[in-house]
């Protein structure tokens, strides 16, 4: 089966946004919009139809899911190093594809109403297009130079829509601070790149990821500092799907990147671009498993707990709803990571890797569709703090009803597709590392918490009075919601374990009772206690808030990371470091190229009175030269 | 007369058709049409280049040898290969946006174009000289007209500027100078003639003690040029004061110069000097890749950014020449020819904003986007091409040198190749900070509501040069390929 | 000797000239014309050879070095014929300015075919002496008068110790036939001390440091025409001779020579450039970098051999057209307007556009600036030293080189960057003027590209 037809799916998005990009100002807003839309369809289509056939009819020979590799050549480095451009059609690839192009329909959709009459409605689409084009690039790479340029388009892409409203300060500085954590991320990855590259000898995935391939079988032929170097490549390499993913430390640029129009939060913020990091260490997952037992891979199960963790617990404080969602997206992926972390690599060891992309399949679902609500709720109400909110749900039946499924969905609700993954995560992780599942637990219980201490405070709560009163979006806003919603129950009861796991092969995955049982528990503690809270309005919340002291206004402060970066960036490296540079160059560098210059006029300047126009002085140095000289030589001073 | 001497010939007609202009009317359709031709010529000499190479495999093709000073066996010897190919593309491109850009140069127009075309001249004559006389003799004539360009059309202390940077780039030559007529006196180690023909030279092994003497002279004689630390100050002043034509083709090709004759000549002719210099000169290198995009964050003069940022990109290329292995010299060659159409495009919109706004202060200025959209759109795009962005130039070839560089095992490389690649985020963050300060947020100043949008001959310069760039990143193969057979030699040369 | 007795002939017959004819300006034309003759038959083909038992000797270098100064006095004479008119015409003594540099002239062609000191001597005499009147020519101007008592008196104490260095010389070789020197020279403090002796007189003549200092003064003092003819023909020939004497003669030394050489070129260098810097005067300014200028010529006369001597003569003939195009210049300047000074030339371009051309051209030639001549003269000069393997020297030369383009440079600011209010107005200079001017520009851009010349000058330098 050729694959190779599904070079269009990135292509047809690109053709989009040149077509809308070159002439912005000549298409009419409604034509581009139906121009964007449409082109997406088409790339669903084709999305839907090859994972029909991958999954389906083509792509398991035995009980083993191939991969086809289509490629172009690139660029040549050495005779052994290149880089090609391609699609890589496997289990992964394609489930991505479905993903981002059902959310990313769903966003056009969602966009045609959201952001009528704006007036860069054109632009918009264009960026749309721009950022699907990447994003299926990225997912279908086939080497890891082809993932690292789709990394940063979509970079670039995710810069120009946070930055999309460019005239307002706010927005520029999260375009800019997204743009430059990330780069600062991807520096790293290139870096392991180079790494992985000149140890490893090619970038192909294929060849990397070959259980009896060089790096697998030798990776202890090398080290650095008590490490392999592959180890500290895949660290490296890590670094960047951190930096991509909003991992702690690199985290602080999710939250503000929330500046965006919210459709662009719910697409690249919530469900596509910041799970790339995820989906790029599963990529690489038998380099992380395999490589020093999985030193590697340790680091990033650590990671990913401790952010779950970190996110949640910041989660519980926020008033921005949008804010709370960012931080719900970066523990969620931390659930992702930590999920890979743990996870083995044949058979029902690969449990971890299965549930995450499982997790990865669902999240995207339900965050698109929370996303897409508390945007509806913004679109209605022209605010996204949540003490303006309170008792909207009579006003927007459908936003609320979808919103809760969402809630319930997140909150891993029995049921609900949330509750599925979520539940294969916690067996994986308790399977392998019993601290790493407590913290799951009690994320999961916090997630339900603030999920619903969301959903209460918006739809319940107080009544708040409206100057205007607030409607129901229209149904090109509401049709998305009614959509994903539908999906985040259905998706669920996807048999993951058939289609998408570490070792290529079905394994039999069954839900574990009493860990699911323990899991919904404590959800369902969370959702009653934010039922306490916030379903009547009352003074509890700060009561309690004011127990918690310090440490209550240290999360309400995300503890103090952006205030840190922002030292480490303005004070340090401006200020002490860039500026003396500056004053270096100018004052010194140059001052010595002047000081040559100068100080040679000077020297004239001093020689100057030996002219003094006396013939007698003339004649003296006259006799006195040719004495010099003969001095000189007689007296063999030279030669 | 052969396909490379029309490069020379053809702009010493347009001057001579020039002398006759009498308005600017005239005088820049002349200019204009005189290096469109040699735009063409030069497309056609790429064409010729890859048919000529189906069936000749000679070092350099469409060599022609003409003996001029019998005694010194100075010849007019002249011919190309891949790089300088690329090289004479870039210039001629470059050549002919500036004089697009410099349409509307009202005081003594005539004599503007004169001199910015006797220095493509030069440029041209350099590319193609396969002599080491004429190369050096087109080199000073690329130079000195820099002095009455900056001098008598620049702005600011331009007096100060352009003394400044004539005098360094000459002092700098006449070192090179020393270094040429070194190599011309050992030329005969192996038994035959004294000759400066690059390729006889080439074929000589020249004594070790006189490479480790004469390549730093050679090497420091061409770098000054190419913005080697700390001989790079004249750029900023230079660039600074210069019109805007004159900063895009000094910094777009002249610069280039020098990274093509320390290759071309230091470390071909004198390998051992290389190879016993090399570190040094790294370390060289690194500080201006990194010092350069240090000190272009905290400037406010868009020109002096620029500056900064060419001195940090062509510190790459040094640095990438340093590296002794074909994929970094490839990238080296590959950053030349995008830094050369990245650094012309920015140095055009550059001129063009301050054309409207009057001043170069990015403090002073925002929410360009929203009154003069294409320049900004444009000035977007420069900006993420010289970031490294992929799909654009300077993407593939600052790979290229990465991947070269990291072919050295050793400490000392690893440490400097993290250095230079860590430039990049610098990079990055000037870049966006003038994007940030200048072209978003809200229009400040009402006076810029009123601002003309981009005329037909600014779109065409702009285009000219956008679409090389995208070009080379989008499909960067060829090219790459182009350049790769021909660093063989060199390869051969090192070891 | 056909050179010498037609120049004398010319000198004879303007002398009948001027008895018999009264219109003083035609005379000044018809001496330009008699002398263009003289010029043009310099370059009838002539044979080798030599009179009087070897005191006269010829060789075709010689032969082709005279006509470069014929050449040279043309250029000056045209460009110095509208200032004669204007200023010199009244003064009742056109015809003696003609007479003076002529027999001057004569001189030089008696020292540089000499065969003996004495020969010698003679040459370095009648070449000198007229030139004091000269230098004290315009008797209008004191400077002028204080000019030619400096020059004479310096001169005197040059040519003397000159002639006591030949003097020790004959002391230790009794001969003074260069020839026999040649030989029977051997070395010993007392022939070393009369070699610098002798030495120090051309040194002076060809104004290198320490023997320079009357060079400034004069320069300024003297009328442009003295001032140019000073800067070139006096220095050439003495740098002629200079080159036959140490190639043949003092061969034996040749160990001291070269060091000798070595220092004075990078004292002359240095002290010439460093004092250029700073000077206003158009005159003084030339003055010194001709100093300077001398210093890189004796980097040639390190190399001892056909390549040394051609690349000399070489870039004294470009030297000589170089130098005119710039005081030519300067004189069409000044006999317009009787400015002299630097700043006087600002924004010059935007009135005078032909002028600053040429001047720009000159200077770049100075500066040895491609693709004009004087790029090619240094180039070779300096291919000559490093052929002998002095890159030292070679670099100091170029540092030289850097810095002397500094001030030549500060003259093409003043002429194209500067804009002024008080720029010298358009003026139309005559046809003379033009023509030297033309002639000297011809000179300076053909004479590096058109290489035969250089070959032809190569095959001629045996000595």
């Amino acid at each position: 089966m050729d694959f190779s037809y599904t070079i269009l799916i990135p292509l047809i998005p690109l053709a989009v946004f040149l077509l809308l990009g070159i002439n912005y100002n000549r298409i009419k807003p409604a034509v581009s919009g139906w121009i964007g839309s449409l082109g997406l369809l088409v790339t669903l289509v084709l999305s839907y139809y090859t994972a029909y056939q991958y999954f389906f009819v083509v792509g398991k020979i035995g009980d083993v899911y191939q991969s086809f590799a289509t490629q172009w050549r690139w660029m040549n480095f050495t005779d052994t190093l290149y880089i090609d451009m391609g699609v890589l059609i496997d289990q992964i690839s394609v489930m991505m594809l479905v993903v981002v192009s059902t959310i990313s329909f769903m966003v056009h959709l969602y966009s045609r109403g959201y952001m009528k009459g704006d007036p860069g409605y054109t632009k918009f689409f264009a960026f749309l297009s721009l950022f699907t084009f990447s994003m299926m690039g990225l997912v279908l790479a086939v080497n890891l130079f082809q993932i690292y340029i789709f990394w940063e388009l979509v970079g670039v892409s995710s810069f120009l829509l946070i930055g999309y409203y460019y005239t307002k300060p706010s927005a520029i500085a999260a375009a800019k601070k997204a743009f430059i954590v990330t780069r600062f991320a991807d520096l790293g990855f290139l870096i392991g790149i180079l790494i992985i590259g000149y140890y490893g000898g090619s970038y192909d995935f294929a060849v990397l990821t070959d259980l009896e391939g060089s790096v697998i079988t030798n990776w202890a032929s090398t080290s650095f500092m008590g490490l392999s170097v592959i180890t500290w490549g895949l660290l490296l390499i890590f670094m960047g799907g951190a930096g991509k993913s909003a991992m702690f430390p690199l985290h602080i640029w999710l939250p503000d990147a929330m500046e965006g129009p919210t459709p662009v939060s719910a697409l690249i913020h919530a469900a596509t671009m910041v799970v790339a990091g995820v989906y790029l260490v599963a990529r690489l997952f038998p380099l992380y498993y395999f490589v020093e037992d999985g030193y590697a891979l340790n680091v990033v199960a650590w990671v990913g707990a401790f952010s779950a963790l970190f996110a949640a617990i910041i989660a519980l404080t926020q008033n921005d709803i949008k804010r709370v969602l960012a931080f719900s997206t970066m523990s969620q992926i931390g659930y992702m990571m930590l999920a890979l972390g743990v996870s083995g690599y044949s058979g029902h060891d690969g449990l971890g890797y299965m549930s995450s992309m499982f997790h990865l399949f669902t999240h995207a679902m339900f965050k698109g569709l929370l996303f897409l609500g508390a945007g509806s709720i913004i679109h209605a109400i022209h605010s996204n703090n949540l003490q303006d909110m309170g008792g909207l749900r009579k006003y927007m039946p459908i936003t609320h009803i979808t919103f809760l499924i969402a809630a319930l969905s997140i909150a891993g609700f029995p049921g609900f597709a949330g509750f599925f993954s979520k539940d294969e995560i916690l067996v994986a992780a308790f399977e392998h590392n019993k601290l790493i599942y407590i913290i799951g637990v009690l994320v999961a219980g916090l997630t339900a918490f603030y999920m619903f201490r969301l959903y209460f405070g918006i739809f319940w709560g107080k009544d708040t009075k409206y100057e205007h009163k607030p409607h129901e979006s229209p149904v090109s806003m509401t049709f998305p919601l009614v959509f994903l919603a539908f999906m985040s129950v259905v998706a669920g009861y996807i048999h993951f374990s058939e289609y998408v796991t570490a070792d290529h092969m079905s394994f039999e995955a069954h839900l574990n009772y009493p860990l699911a049982a323990i899991a919904v528990g404590v959800g369902l503690l969370g959702i009653l206690t934010a039922f306490v809270f916030y379903k009547k309005p009352g003074n509890l919340p700060e009561k309690v808030s004011k127990g918690f002291g310090s440490l209550y206004h240290w999360a309400y402060d995300k503890f103090y990371f952006d205030e840190l970066y922002l030292f480490i960036t303005k004070e340090i490296i401006f200020k002490r470091i860039s500026a003396p540079f500056a004053w270096f160059d100018r004052k010194v560098v140059d001052g010595t190229m002047n000081l040559i210059g100068n100080s040679t006029v000077a020297g004239s300047e001093k020689i100057k009175k030996i002219q003094s126009g006396r013939v007698q002085d003339y004649a003296f140095a006259f006799i006195a030269g040719v004495v010099v000289l003969a001095m000189i030589f007689i007296y063999k001073w030279i030669i | 007369m052969d396909i490379l001497s029309l490069f020379v010939v053809v702009p010493i007609v347009t001057i001579l058709a020039l002398v006759f202009a009498k308005e600017l009317k005239q005088s820049r359709v002349i200019a204009a049409s005189g290096m469109l031709v040699q735009f063409l010529m030069s497309l056609n000499l790429i064409y010729a280049y890859f048919k000529e190479k189906q069936f000749n495999d000679d070092i350099m093709v469409f060599t022609k040898d003409y003996l001029w000073f019998e005694k010194f066996n100075i010849h007019y010897a002249i011919g190309v290969d891949g790089i300088s190919v690329a090289m004479i593309v870039l210039a001629s491109i470059v050549v002919l946006a500036g004089i697009f850009i410099s349409w509307k140069m009202e005081d003594l127009h005539k004599e503007f174009f004169i001199a910015l075309i006797v220095l493509a001249t030069g440029v041209f004559g350099f590319f193609i000289s396969l002599d080491l006389f004429t190369m050096f003799l087109f080199y000073e004539i690329a130079v000195i007209p820099m002095f009455l360009l900056i001098g008598i059309w620049g702005s600011g202390p331009k007096e100060y500027s352009a003394m400044k940077l004539t005098l360094m780039l000459m002092g700098a030559s006449a070192i090179l100078l020393v270094g040429i007529l070194g190599i011309y006196f050992n030329s005969n180690a192996g038994g035959g003639n004294l000759t400066y023909n690059i390729l006889e030279i080439a074929k000589v092994n020249i004594p070790v003690e006189a490479q480790n003497l004469f390549f730093p002279l050679t090497f420091i004689g061409f770098a000054v040029l190419g913005a080697l630390f700390p001989f790079h100050t004249w750029s900023p002043d230079g660039h600074a004061s210069a019109p805007t034509a004159v900063s895009m083709l000094h910094a777009g090709v002249l610069m280039k110069l020098g990274g093509y004759g320390v290759f071309r000549v230091a470390m071909y002719l004198l390998p051992e000097g290389a190879m016993t210099w090399s570190n040094f000169f790294i370390v060289l290198s690194v500080i201006g890749v990194f010092y350069g995009a240090l000190a272009a964050i905290k400037q406010t003069d868009l020109k002096y950014i620029n500056a900064y940022s060419s001195v940090s990109h062509l510190g790459m290329v040094l640095f990438a020449l340093l590296m002794l292995n074909k994929t970094a010299w490839n990238g080296a060659i590959l950053q030349s020819l995008s830094h050369g159409f990245m650094t012309a495009l920015f140095f055009a919109l550059i001129g063009m904003i301050y054309g409207r706004t009057h001043t170069r202060d990015v403090t002073k200025m925002s929410g360009l986007l929203k009154v003069i959209p294409f320049i900004s759109v444009m000035y977007v795009i420069a900006g993420l091409a010289s970031l490294g962005l992929p799909g654009f130039s300077g993407f593939m070839a600052e790979m290229q040198i990465f991947v070269g560089a990291f072919q050295h095992p050793d400490m000392f490389h690893r440490v400097a190749t993290i250095i230079t690649v860590s430039a990049i985020v610098v990079t990055a963050v000037y870049i966006l900070r003038v994007v940030g300060m200048m072209l978003m947020g809200p229009v400040r100043n009402d006076e810029f509501k009123g601002f003309e949008k981009a005329t037909w001959y600014e779109r065409t310069g702009v285009i000219l040069l956008l679409i090389p760039i995208v070009f080379m990143g989008v499909t960067p193969i060829w090219l790459s390929d182009m350049i790769r057979e021909s660093l063989a030699p060199f390869i051969e040369r090192m070891l | 000797m056909r050179q010498e007795l037609v120049l004398l002939a010319v000198i004879l017959l303007l002398v009948i000239l001027e008895i018999f004819m009264n219109n003083k300006k035609a005379l000044v034309n018809w001496a330009l014309v008699i002398f263009g003759l003289h010029t043009l038959t310099g370059f009838l083909p002539m044979d080798e050879g030599s009179l009087f038992g070897g005191m006269y000797q010829t060789s075709q270098l010689v032969h082709l070095f005279k006509n470069v100064l014929n050449i040279g006095v043309l250029i000056i004479l045209l460009q110095s014929a509208e200032w004669i008119k204007k200023e010199i015409v009244d003064q009742h003594k056109s015809t003696e300015f003609f007479i003076m540099m002529l027999s001057s002239l004569l001189g030089m062609y008696f020292m540089i075919s000499s065969g003996d000191f004495l020969m010698f001597y003679l040459g370095l005499e009648l070449s000198a002496l007229p030139i004091a009147a000269l230098v004290a020519f315009d008797t209008t101007k004191r400077v002028s008068a204080e000019a030619g008592i400096k020059f004479i008196l310096s001169a005197a104490l040059a040519s003397g110790t000159s002639v006591f260095g030949v003097s020790l010389i004959y002391a230790t070789t009794g001969s003074i036939y260069f020839d026999e020197v040649a030989q029977l020279l051997s070395y010993s403090n007392l022939s070393l001390v009369g070699f610098i002796f002798f030495f120090s007189g051309l040194a002076f003549k060809i104004s290198l440091v320490p023997f320079h200092f009357w060079t400034a003064d004069v320069y300024e003092g003297a009328p442009i025409g003295v001032t140019s003819y000073l800067s070139v023909i006096s220095k050439g020939s003495a740098v002629m001779i200079l080159m036959i004497i140490l190639f043949t003669v003092m061969k034996p030394f040749e160990m001291v020579t070269t060091s000798m050489l070595y220092i004075v070129s990078v004292t002359t260098m240095f002290i010439g450039n460093l004092f250029a810097l700073r000077q206003q005067n158009m005159k003084r300014f030339l003055a010194f970098s001709s100093i300077a200028q001398a210093g890189f010529i004796l980097l040639g006369l390190l190399s001892n051999d056909q390549l040394g001597v051609s690349t000399v003569v070489y870039f004294v003939s470009i030297y000589v057209f170089t130098n005119l195009a710039a005081f030519g210049v300067i004189q069409s300047i000044s006999t317009q307007t009787g400015k002299e000074n630097m700043d006087d030339y600002d924004g010059l371009y935007r009135t005078n556009p032909k002028l600053s051309l040429v001047m720009m051209l000159a200077l770049f030639s100075l500066a040895g600036i491609p693709p004009v001549a004087g790029f090619f003269g240094k180039f070779f000069l300096f291919t000559a030293a490093a052929s002998q393997g002095f890159y030292f020297l070679v670099f100091l030369a170029v540092v030289n080189v850097t810095i002397s383009l500094y001030y030549y440079l500060l003259v093409v600011r003043a002429m194209f960057l500067r804009k002024s209010d008080q720029a010298i107005p358009y003026f139309d200079s005559s046809f003379t003027m033009k023509l030297g001017l033309v002639l000297a520009v011809i000179g300076v851009l053909f004479i590096g590209v058109y290489s035969p010349i250089y070959e032809y000058i190569y095959q001629l330098s045996i000595l």
